[in-house]
């Protein structure tokens, strides 16, 4: 594992290049540019929490950035998660060409999204300093702890992915749907107590994503820091997907090349 | 103390049939419930069979052989790119490989960012690049169009960039599957001329050819495979020779 390790930070300059390229390519030819990132999650909450803030009737201020911060740090997973999945397909031409770990290539696509992630999370951090001020405070550096543990969830999460996905072809798709019910049963969009109320805690207290999210939402919404048990689960989370994505990777590294 | 070579014992590489197989899970899952249908059977491909070969720094050894033979799989064995089934492989050195040349482009960057691109691609850093960057750019000789995007070339210009990036940095082991034959005259020329630099510098060179004037004018010793084994191993002459009397030339 040592030497696969050494291997990725070898090949350093040409991941965060890629990774970089990925970023002016997404913004290129486009007039708001860097920009988007930033508005497009805050649009959308705006809607989402006109709407879902008359059918709960909770306060508007409060909910728009409980919903904000579900949204990016969500569409951080999933954009890791499915995009890296195919990774290496995307990645064949250099595959093919010279002997680097897999493993950078789901590094580029995590890498990329964290760097969405970490503008997309500016407006959270702007709606919150001006809407709840009063919960700015220590806690905050607490959650900046987020984006080293989401990266190290996603990127075995995209690792062990592609593995499968370059096998199988159709796995992004049916990665939509199984993506797609975890946001149903997680407070992502929905705040915890309404599951809580309608005594489904198991799917609050039991789900990484929960906790995942508290790392940021205690400090921002509520300036306590997180829990000891949040960080647990998010630990938890890492340990066991990475394991998966090394055992997988054994097995699969090396006969990649043979799927492409 | 360096001591570059490759050693090479029983070694086997097959190509799993299930890469050309069933690839999806819906086919996966299809295939559990549907009645068997027969269908044309896949075996594994056995593309190298028991290759035992050693070769010592400062050799120039020939690949040759039908198509098909193997001597393309044989080099990204070499190169580590494919992993081999059964026995031994040791390569020692830093290796250089030159195979798809005018793969792993990025159609909507420059031609300037892609020289940057490849370097990375091999292992170089940033810095390196750039103090290179300015050779390259004048061997590719592509005049206004090295700050047009790639998408922008014809096939003889990225050919060309591809060849000028590639070849500006050597290897202790140079492996080489028919790049020589790029561009127009005038550019073969040059080409040529940078090959035979690139070649130099290099400590062992592997070249796969149906060129039997480039085989004989730059390597000493040939291989000669068939149908994935390796039937002769000995000097060029003898194995042009033995090729052509195998495969029914003469």
């Amino acid at each position: 594992m040592a030497d696969y390790l050494a291997g990725i930070w070898n090949a350093r300059y040409f991941w965060i290049h890629l990774s970089l390229s990925d970023l002016r390519s997404r913004w290129r030819r486009s007039f708001f540019g860097i920009l988007w990132t930033v508005i497009q999650p805050l649009g959308m909450t705006l809607l989402l929490a006109l709407v879902f803030g008359r059918i709960f009737k909770t306060e508007i201020t409060e909910y728009a950035p409980y919903i904000l911060s579900g949204m990016v740090v969500w569409e951080f997973v999933t954009a890791s998660a499915i995009g890296g999945s195919l990774s290496f397909v995307q990645a064949d031409a250099y595959i093919k060409q010279c002997h680097h770990p897999l493993a950078i290539y789901t590094l580029r696509t995590v890498l990329t999204n964290l760097m969405v992630l970490i503008l997309a999370s500016l407006s959270l951090i702007g709606w919150v300093l001006i809407a709840m001020p009063q919960h700015f405070g220590w806690t905050w550096l607490a959650a900046l702890s987020i984006y080293p543990i989401v990266a190290l969830i996603a990127w075995p999460l995209a690792t062990l992915l592609a593995y499968i996905a370059t096998r199988f072809r159709d796995l992004p798709h049916a990665l939509g749907l199984v993506f797609q019910a975890m946001w149903f049963v997680s407070p992502i969009y929905f705040e915890a107590k309404v599951f809580r109320g309608g005594d489904l805690h198991g799917l609050v207290d039991y789900n990484p994503i929960y906790h995942m999210l508290e790392i940021l939402r205690a400090p921002l919404l509520r300036g306590e820091w997180p829990t000891a048990v949040n960080y647990a689960y998010c630990l938890g989370a890492i340990a066991i997907l990475t394991s998966l994505a090394w055992i997988v990777g054994r097995q699969a590294e090396k006969k990649i090349i043979f799927y492409l | 103390m360096k001591n570059n070579h490759i050693l090479l014992e029983g070694v086997d590489l097959y190509y799993s049939s299930v890469a050309f197989k069933e690839r999806s899970l819906k086919s996966l899952l299809g295939g559990l419930f549907s009645v068997n249908r027969t269908k044309p059977e896949i075996h594994d491909v056995h593309a190298l069979k028991n290759i035992n070969l050693e070769i010592k720094a400062g050799e120039r050894v020939g690949l040759l052989g039908h198509n098909g033979a193997g001597k393309s799989t044989f080099l990204k064995m070499l190169a580590g790119l494919y992993p081999i089934s059964n026995g031994i492989r040791v390569v020692e050195g830093t290796v250089r490989s030159l195979f798809d040349l005018s793969l792993g482009f990025e159609p909507d960057a420059s031609g300037r960012e892609n020289i940057l691109y490849r370097g990375l691609l091999l292992g170089l850093s940033p810095t390196f690049m750039r103090e290179i960057e300015d050779e390259v750019v004048a061997f590719a000789d592509l005049g206004e169009f090295i700050d047009y995007p790639i998408k922008t070339y014809s096939a003889g210009m990225q050919v060309r960039l591809a060849f000028a990036i590639s070849t500006a940095v050597g290897g202790d082991v140079l492996l080489l599957d028919e790049v020589i034959g790029a561009g127009d005259a005038n550019f073969m020329a040059k080409a040529k001329q940078r090959i035979t630099n690139l070649i130099e510098q290099s400590e062992i060179l592997i070249l796969a050819s149906h060129d039997f004037g480039a085989l004989t004018s730059l390597c000493k010793r040939g291989l000669v495979f068939h149908h994935g084994e390796l039937i002769f191993d000995g000097a060029i002459q003898d194995s042009v020779q033995y090729y052509k009397k195998v495969n029914g030339l003469e």
